[in-house]
């Protein structure tokens, strides 16, 4: 007797065990990204930009966009923050509310096209194929226009902008994203879930979405994630450049535009360095948080 | 006793590995001793630790993994009766002394052909690359001839032709092989084969298994055979040792462990395998609950979670191994009585 | 193998010819008038322009253009600028060797540092070398390179005032190094850093597999295991990304050409961007997608020859 109570009460464990499973997993998962230093660095630094950008008006009193001839370029001191540009914008106020910009240009496009990607390479790699290989031909031919001319054209077609910019960018950063959900479908294909689902007659559209795509879908997100520092950069480059977005609207690629003049260059670096830092801060931070993310939920992925 | 060749001889080894600052136990006070000629299978389930102790000896670990023991010896009997010892506890895992071992004396067979090949070398490359390592004055030209009267041996057709195939080009039976005449090239005494038939058909396994059965006859050699199927043990071993979470619960003679298993592990695991002349309308068994995750571990028996016999005296402290009868060993409480010898 | 070469490259034909009828199309719709430029405010009137118009054949079809284009880039003809009159050959040919000399010289250094550190790191994980590897990555995959250096031009020729910021001496016109190097370094830094972490990261990688554990139960040193086993295997990767920065030597930085003024085809393609000069662009982009296609036909090459699979034809 006492024998069977002890299995019983073994085996309701195991069941309980079972259930719980799921949830100790994600715990694990979240306890892992805590434990690693840098991804709470990453995320900490993400959260303070984010607060800061959203609720700039709070943080700063300064209208990002309005000439003060009387304090121009003072270094940064208690008024000023970290100091103001060649027309006495204060750079602090600049920077908040031209994070919103360049960071909202890197998300939204990182987001579009990984949706590009992720649905284009699901449709190359589950159906193979004729399809696939037009797909295929398209990527390649979009990874081989230089950035610089497509940006040229589609500013000469509809004007400088920021959503212009996020277009360039969503429809020419879809590649990643096509190769490596297109490989994971067609490996996934084959595995014996995919074949189950096919022999009881789903359609494909729904094998797709709702059997393939899921599982698939976290390596999705985090390369999304690590696709932002790189449109950062990007948008920063050619705005530097004086490409990308309007000199009149702030972003922190045209504040550091400022850094071309060269009596800037000299004589007042902090009109470049803090723009360059912010990028970099913020660059390094999306970084590790990525890299967090991905031990945490990809660990396959180098 | 005296006479006893022993050519492996493992006394309280220990592993454990270090992963997200925790550090976790993986193998416990094992210890074991093999003979000159004899084979010795390691049996458990998946995850008990069978493949960390034979990595644990010949020391190919992954740097997060703390290998302690009392003492590893390999004992070598090649030149005279007189042994030759190996302090392999004193030897760091890439030194010039541990090399020297593996390869002559030492040599292992791993699980998966498929992976264990490197896929941009020419098979007869992979196989000459261990002898030639050890024999510094031998020519490119003897090894090949060596490498391809080798694989005569293990019963490859057109053996010249298959020495400069890629991996790619070989089936898996076949890639085993050639996994095999890498380990027996350099004629060592003791082969290691963690589960070798395990990626391979039926049909292929058996044959697998009767070469390596007829290399430790003819030639006398010691195999050491990690494997989850019991089967292939009443096939190959003289002696036979079960692990459970790390830790030997059984180890006695082939005989000893199939006619008279003694911990209720031993028993759950005979009885939960298809094995030849099991008795009609015999059911086959599970083993109730999951191995526990080994960070979650506390005193007492491993096994006391799944056991239908746990009493209070089994979460508690260690338990010691009693010697039922000459060289077998149980570790339970219910073999109490008789007498401790771990 | 060599039908597989075949198909490929008529592939690539057909794909550059495809590429660039793409921008020919987008480039002449976006409603730039050259004549007008090239005529200037002063002497348009709509009479000359049409006469213009008329001699240089933009009247006809753009399929029609587009193969006199093409048929021009075979007779050496590669155009001219409409908006500051040079020809592409003296205007954008000719600034090459200014841009291959600053590419050139940081693909190199930084392919030998980046393999170097990354092998090194990757073979005494955690070791400082190991750390300064990975924190020059981190750096150099966080700081835009035009804004590295501008800081490197802060550094070394305002504050300290050792080297010069800006320029590059023509030939016969003194040491050139002074001049070379920052801008070398302000390229070569953050792509020796990334190659490092690839490196590193390819290798842990490919040093977890079985038959790597197989090499080291022959007994074989570890060096023998690292160089013929790791790295060997971990060559097809490294050499992809390796291929794939050899577009610099052909387009160039233009971001870093513009911080230091270099005078190289960068240059040339900011002014030709800004004045609309599309013969120019469309040279340009030409090039740039010959260059891509070659270099992934080069990649798959390359690829087929370290893979047994591919090289004997499966």
């Amino acid at each position: 007797m006492a024998e069977n109570n002890v299995t019983n009460t073994n085996t309701t464990n195991s069941i309980d065990n079972a259930r719980k499973y799921g949830t100790k997993l994600w715990k694990k998962k979240v306890r892992k990204f805590f434990n690693n230093r840098l991804a709470v660095f990453g995320l900490l630094v993400v959260v303070i930009f984010l607060v800061l950008m959203i609720g700039a008006p709070i943080f700063t009193k300064w209208d990002p966009n309005a000439p003060n001839f009387k304090a121009k370029l003072v270094g940064p001191n208690a008024e000023h923050l970290l100091g103001t540009d060649s027309l006495g914008r204060d750079l602090f106020a600049r920077i908040l509310y031209g994070g919103r910009t360049s960071v909202l240009i890197a998300v939204v496009s990182s987001f579009i096209g990984s949706t590009i990607g992720t649905i284009l390479g699901a449709i190359g790699g589950y159906f193979e194929g004729f399809i696939d290989k037009c797909l295929v031909r398209l990527q390649e031919i979009v990874s081989c226009f230089p950035q610089l001319i497509l940006v040229l054209i589609v500013v000469a077609f509809i004007g400088p902008g920021t959503w212009n910019l996020i277009l360039i960018f969503a429809l020419t950063g879809w590649t990643g994203c096509f190769r490596l959900v297109r490989s994971e479908f067609i490996a996934r294909k084959e595995e014996t879930y995919v074949k189950v689902c096919e022999a009881f007659g789903m359609s494909n559209v729904k094998i797709m979405f709702s059997q393939i795509l899921p599982s698939v879908l976290t390596t999705v997100i985090v390369q999304l994630t690590m696709n932002i520092p790189g449109y950062v950069m990007q948008e920063a480059g050619l705005s530097f450049l004086g490409f990308g977005v309007p000199m009149n609207t702030p972003t922190w690629g045209t504040m550091l535009n400022a850094a071309k003049a060269s009596s800037i260059l000299i004589n007042n670096p902090h009109c470049w360095l803090v723009p360059g830092l912010a990028i970099s801060l913020f660059v390094l931070a999306v970084n590790f948080f990525g890299d967090g993310l991905r031990d945490v939920m990809d660990p396959r992925q180098q | 006793m005296e006479d006893k060749k022993i050519i492996l001889d493992v006394k309280n080894l220990n592993t454990s590995f270090k992963s997200d600052g925790q550090v976790i136990k993986i193998i416990k006070d094992v210890s074991f001793q093999l003979e000159k000629g004899r084979s010795l299978a390691i049996v458990g389930e998946s995850g008990c630790g069978k493949s960390v102790t034979v990595h644990s000896v010949t020391r190919l670990m992954a740097k997060n993994a703390i290998i302690n023991s009392d003492h590893v010896i390999y004992r070598s009997y090649r030149n005279s009766e007189e042994p030759k010892e190996y302090r392999i506890d004193k030897m760091s895992n890439y030194g010039k002394e541990m090399r020297s071992l593996r390869g002559p004396e030492i040599s292992m067979v791993f699980q998966d052909p498929m992976a264990s090949l490197n896929p941009v070398y020419r098979v007869g490359d992979q196989i000459i690359e261990g002898l030639l390592e050890h024999n510094k004055s031998m020519s490119k030209k003897e090894a090949m001839e060596k490498a391809i009267d080798m694989l005569k041996k293990l019963g490859i057709p057109a053996p010249e032709q298959r020495v400069k195939d890629y991996p790619y080009q070989l089936s898996g039976g076949m890639k085993q092989r050639i996994v095999i005449a890498i380990a027996m090239i350099n004629d060592p005494e003791l082969i290691i084969a963690d589960e070798p038939t395990t990626a391979l058909d039926v049909t292929i396994q058996a044959q697998i298994m009767e070469l390596m059965k007829k290399l430790q006859t003819d030639y006398n050699k010691s195999i050491i055979l990690i494997t989850h199927n019991m089967g292939l043990v009443t096939e190959m071993a003289d002696d036979v040792i079960v692990m459970y979470m790390g830790r030997i619960v059984e180890k006695g003679s082939l005989r000893q462990i199939f006619s008279n298993p003694s911990h209720p592990y031993t028993k759950m695991l005979l009885s939960s395998v298809p094995v030849l002349g099991l008795e009609q309308g015999q059911k086959l068994t599970t083993i109730p609950g999951s191995t526990p995750n080994p960070a979650d571990l506390k005193e007492g028996c491993e096994f006391a979670g799944r056991c239908p016999f746990c009493t209070d005296a089994c979460l508690k402290g260690k338990i010691p191994g009693f010697e039922i009868e000459e060289g077998h060993m149980v570790r339970c409480l219910r073999c109490a009585g008789h007498k401790e010898v771990d | 193998m060599a039908k597989y070469i075949v198909r490929r490259l008529i592939t690539m034909v057909i794909m550059v010819f495809v590429i660039s009828l793409v921008i020919f199309i987008a480039l002449q719709s976006t409603g730039v008038d050259p004549v007008g430029q090239m005529l200037g405010v002063d002497n348009y009137t709509k009479e000359a322009a049409e006469e213009m118009r008329e001699k240089l054949g933009l009247n006809d079809p753009i399929i029609v253009q587009f193969f006199r284009w093409w048929g021009n880039i075979f007779k050496g003809e590669y155009g001219k600028s409409i908006a500051l009159g040079y020809t592409v050959k003296d205007g954008l040919i000719a600034k090459w060797p200014a841009t291959l000399e600053i590419t050139l010289y940081a693909l190199l250094i930084s392919t030998v540092i980046g393999l170097l550190i990354g092998m090194l790191s990757a073979f005494w994980q955690n070791s400082i070398i190991d750390y300064l590897g990975r924190g020059i990555a981190v750096l150099g995959n966080s700081m835009p390179e035009y804004f590295f250096a501008l800081i490197l031009i802060q550094i070394f020729s305002i504050k300290l005032g050792l080297l010069p910021s800006a320029g590059r001496i023509p030939a016969g016109g003194g040491s050139r190094l002074p001049n070379l190097i920052l801008p070398v370094c302000a390229l070569a830094i953050p792509l020796c850093g990334n190659l490092m972490r690839y490196t590193r990261n390819t290798m842990l990688d490919v040093a977890n597999q079985e038959y790597v554990k197989l090499a080291r139960s022959k007994g074989i040193p570890e060096w023998k295991v690292y160089i013929k086993h790791i790295f060997r295997n971990s060559m097809r990767p490294v050499i992809t990304i390796l291929l794939f920065r050899l577009t610099i030597l052909i387009g160039g930085s233009v971001a870093v050409e513009t911080v230091f003024a270099w005078p190289g085809v960068g240059q040339v393609l900011t002014k030709a961007i800004t004045a609309s000069d599309y013969w120019v662009v469309m040279f340009y982009t030409l090039f740039m997608a010959i260059m891509m296609l070659s270099i992934s036909f080069l990649i798959d090459l390359i690829g087929a020859l370290l893979d047994p699979r591919v090289r004997l034809g499966k």
